[in-house]
């Protein structure tokens, strides 16, 4: 993988407009007063500058500090500290001033964590429940190394959309997930599906770093068989330096043929355009389900 | 008299490139229209033009590197 200094060059598409309203620096100072992180920021989305103008950000809990380190997240690999006693109280807390009517939580991947930092993700559940009782919550979930106790623990802590991502096609996975397992993602969204008939399932998927078509189908159709009714597309973006550079910049109108592909293969909730992200405009999702 | 800001864009992208000016300087500009095009790593950025009047002075060239709060450009206000 070359890794190179000149600024990339985009597609005319690929352009975002910027938001210079007050809502922005508001986001931003709960967040910041609270001592929270977003994956927005550990991340390095190019649409945080639109979500955080909504007043919306996406929760990074478990530290900002992952024990994995994939190839498309500019998330800092290494060795976390040890979870954080009251973060599942400020996030809550930070859910209420932003007055959020949908609350999406994610974390880095915790293998060091008996049970994967589940525990954590449930209390977080939990705590943002008793505070915002008409709250929607997604929880976008590592794979737990598969461990059904751990998914069990999150899904009984009652969220309302259950995201684990399967990222890409299973051939790039040596590249792009190298510690993960596209089967046991998917065995990870098939548990999820079994547990309850109220729950919503989803999943997200990156284009632009090598996949061919077929490929791409074939995912569509084991997550469809997985039981998953929501999905995510986008364009990978190379984060920062080191980190996989984008194969291809895959036109809107591709974009455009997945989605119907998708809705024809039966997914209730689609979402697929260069710039949608897992929890991008999270809630409208449940609109559609 | 208008500034026009860089504002920040994420967490640890402290700069961007001007890519490109939608505007000539003289020209009347409406507010909320892209002005400049801004390049960083992850993706190019339109920023808008804070309010309508004439757009008086362009302050950094394309393909000049900016640090987010450095001021763009200045807008004359007026309808």
């Amino acid at each position: 993988m070359l890794t190179t200094t000149e600024p990339k060059r985009f597609p005319p598409w690929l352009k975002k407009k910027l938001n210079l309203g007050e809502e922005n620096i508001w986001t931003r100072e709960v967040i910041d007063s609270l001592s929270l992180h977003t994956v927005c920021d550990s991340a390095k989305c190019p649409n945080i500058n639109e979500c955080f103008s909504r007043g919306t950000a996406t929760f990074l809990i478990l530290g900002n500090v992952c024990t994995r380190n994939c190839g498309f997240c500019a998330v800092t690999p290494g060795i976390p500290e040890e979870p954080d006693g009251d973060e599942h109280l400020r996030i809550a807390e930070a859910a209420k001033r932003l007055n959020l009517k949908h609350v999406v939580i994610t974390s880095v991947t915790r293998d060091d964590l008996e049970d994967g930092g589940a525990t954590q993700f449930a209390a977080t559940i939990k705590e943002v429940r008793n505070k915002l009782t008409n709250a929607t919550i997604e929880v976008l979930t590592p794979d737990f190394n598969g461990d059904e106790k751990s998914i069990r623990k999150v899904l009984e802590a009652g969220p309302t959309v259950f995201n684990h991502n399967v990222e890409t096609v299973p051939r790039l996975y040596k590249w792009v997930r190298q510690e993960a397992d596209y089967e046991r993602s998917l065995s990870v969204l098939r548990y999820a599906r079994g547990y309850s008939a109220k729950l919503r399932t989803k999943s997200g998927l990156m284009l632009g770093m090598g996949e061919e078509k077929e490929e791409v189908v074939n995912v569509l159709e084991d997550l469809k068989s997985a039981g998953c009714e929501m999905i995510t597309i986008g364009q990978y973006l190379k984060p920062s330096n080191g980190k996989l550079e984008v194969f291809r910049f895959v036109h809107p109108d591709e974009f455009k043929e997945y989605a119907d592909l998708a809705k024809a293969l039966g997914f209730r909730y689609v979402a697929s355009a260069p710039f949608v992200r897992s929890s991008y405009c999270a809630e409208e999702g449940l609109l559609k389900v | 008299m208008k500034e026009v800001v860089l504002p920040e864009l994420a967490e640890g992208v402290n700069e961007a490139t001007v890519s490109y000016w939608h505007f000539e300087e003289g020209e009347k500009v409406e507010e909320g229209a892209d002005l400049v095009e801004m390049m960083t790593d992850k993706a190019t950025f339109n920023v808008p033009a804070p309010a309508t009047g004439v757009l008086t002075k362009r302050l950094v060239e394309e393909g000049e590197v900016v640090k987010v709060g450095a001021v763009l450009a200045a807008i004359e206000e007026g309808e």
